[in-house]
């Protein structure tokens, strides 16, 4: 079961039609990702095949997610705001129930193979991977 | 005179509008009579080249050959292998010529201005073989340092240079890099993927050893590309793939290798996609690239004016013999989301470090949008991409 707050927003987007209007939706989703200042950027947090500058800090803390999100393209910080409504201050099973098709429902892009530019699939792939490797202890 | 009308994908619609494709330097699109080619071969030729001897082999061999042909004629070249691009064709003379005739101590110079294609194989050959590699600054009007190019000279064995850059359009000085290498003794590799779909390139008349071309952004298929060598250098060329088709005898205590340019084509070729060029090839015979040329360059000027008008950074000089490519940026918004939206308007422009990082780096840059005109392009396109540039950055640019 996937958040609540990111079903309203899946539900809200699924109403719009206009494709730009769609992309200002989803920039104005940049708001709800905590950002993650640029001094805290590192390499070890850089979402890696992206063409912007992405960076992800993702915790676990007491089985609850935190994220905090930084780039420089407004779209993929939208986009790091959906992750973090379906993710951020949720139980591991609730933030692990959201897939790259919740992402795909956007509506925004053509494609998310993981060759794609804005390295969304990336980045989905590097939160999932870093949950399961906290969840399992490493 | 050519019509968009002979290109069957620029009848398609994006996102509910009528496609704008301004992605030219990235591969440009076909027109029908390529598509019919490749059509044709598969459904009435289709055979393997060389060796066999029926009708159908006959066939394939008459097509992939007169591809072959079609182009040693249009670069007026001694030789031309045929690659699956420019980035087989670079690798094919580190590997073929840099392995064969570089050593320890030797120097390559390249410049910054390079795509990937023609700085990576050279990395790899340097740390295989120990040759030192020099490059070559790009000033700040966008155009190399030929003062350090001339000191860079002393020593140098092979000197690999971009005709015309992807990301600003800019055409370097060849001729003069060609006569200097010359009389420093290095030979020259140039990498013609930008210049040689906008500009007839005589390779004899330009005295260049060794020129990088793909077929995919001139109109032909993707997959295949050449490399011309001038007569002396291919002498100087050992093969470095090796299998079916490029030998002459083989036993098991070991081979003989076919003398010419099949040497180098090891393997199956890419036949239907030679078909494809060489009709592509007729069809730009029909065009006189040089009015074209200044058709996409006055394009490009307005374009660079007109966006510098909505407060973009122009990234390219577009003096007249440069191709009509147009670099830009704008302070409110990003490159990506710049693309994005106006992907959503119909409008394909490339996004990213068009893998020219160390370019990007010297402009202190990571990305540019960059729209890159071509044949079917138009006027009225440009003035289109502008008014939704406009509608963009109004509607986007403050919030970013």
């Amino acid at each position: 079961m996937i958040s609540e707050a990111l079903q309203e927003v899946i539900e809200e987007l699924a109403d719009i039609e206009d494709r730009m209007e769609r992309f200002e939706f989803i920039f104005d989703l940049a708001e709800e990702v905590l950002d993650l200042p640029v001094e805290a950027w590192t390499d070890e947090n850089r979402v890696k095949g992206c063409q912007s500058q992405a960076h992800l800090e993702i915790r676990l803390d007491n089985g609850v997610v935190h994220l905090r999100g930084g780039a420089d393209a407004r779209l993929v910080q939208g986009l790091m705001g959906l992750l973090a409504l379906g993710m951020h201050g949720q139980p591991l099973d609730v933030a692990q129930a959201m897939t790259v098709d919740h992402i795909k429902e956007a509506g925004v892009l053509n494609s998310l193979t993981p060759s794609r530019s804005n390295g969304v699939r990336t980045m989905f792939d590097m939160i999932t991977s870093v949950l399961e490797a906290m969840n399992h202890g490493e | 005179m050519v019509s968009a009308s002979d290109f069957p994908i620029l009848s398609r619609t994006v996102n509910g509008k009528r496609l704008v494709y301004l992605d030219n330097a990235a591969t440009t699109q076909k027109p029908q009579v390529v598509i019919d080619a490749m059509n044709r071969y598969y459904t009435n030729s289709n055979a393997n080249v060389h060796r066999a001897v029926h009708t159908l082999a006959g066939e394939a061999t008459d097509g992939y050959e007169a591809c072959r042909t079609s182009l040693k004629s249009w670069f007026n070249a001694d030789r031309l292998v045929l690659t699956s691009g420019t980035t087989e064709a670079i690798n094919l003379v580190a590997h073929g010529w840099g392995r064969a005739n570089l050593k320890q101590g030797d120097a390559i110079v390249l410049t910054e201005m390079e795509h990937h294609s023609d700085i990576v194989p050279w990395q790899m050959l340097s740390k295989e073989r120990g040759v030192e590699l020099r490059y070559v600054p790009v000033l700040e009007d966008m155009t190399l340092d030929m003062e350090a190019f001339e000191a860079s000279l002393p020593g140098a064995k092979l000197v690999c240079v971009v005709h015309t850059s992807n990301v600003l359009g800019v055409r370097n000085p060849v001729e003069r890099i060609i006569e200097q290498a010359h009389a420093s003794g290095a030979r020259v590799l140039l990498d013609a993927a930008q210049g040689a779909p906008h500009t007839r390139i005589d390779v004899t008349d330009m005295d260049v050893d060794f020129l990088a071309v793909s077929a995919h952004k001139m109109l032909g298929p993707t997959g295949i590309g050449c490399l011309t060598v001038k007569e002396d250098a291919f002498a100087e060329m050992a093969p470095f793939m090796g299998g079916g088709d490029m030998i002459d005898q083989v036993t098991v205590e070991g081979s003989t290798y076919q003398e010419n340019e099949h040497k180098f084509e090891a393997g199956t070729p890419r036949i239907a996609e030679a078909i494809g060029w060489k009709a592509a090839m007729d069809y730009l015979e029909q065009v006189d690239l040089e009015v074209e040329h200044h058709r996409l360059l006055n394009i490009a000027r307005w374009t660079a004016e007109a966006l510098r008008g909505l407060g973009c950074t122009v990234y390219g000089r577009h003096d007249d013999l440069d191709s009509a490519v147009v670099s830009f940026l704008h302070p409110s918004l990003h490159a990506e989301d710049m693309a994005h939206l106006l992907d959503a308007q119909g409008f394909a422009v490339r996004t990213g470090h068009h893998c020219a990082q160390p370019l990007l780096h010297r402009l202190g840059i990571s990305s540019t949008v960059r729209a890159s005109f071509y044949l079917y392009n138009t006027m009225e396109e440009a003035e289109g991409l502008v008014e939704a540039l406009g509608h963009v950055l109004e509607r986007f640019g403050g919030s970013a």
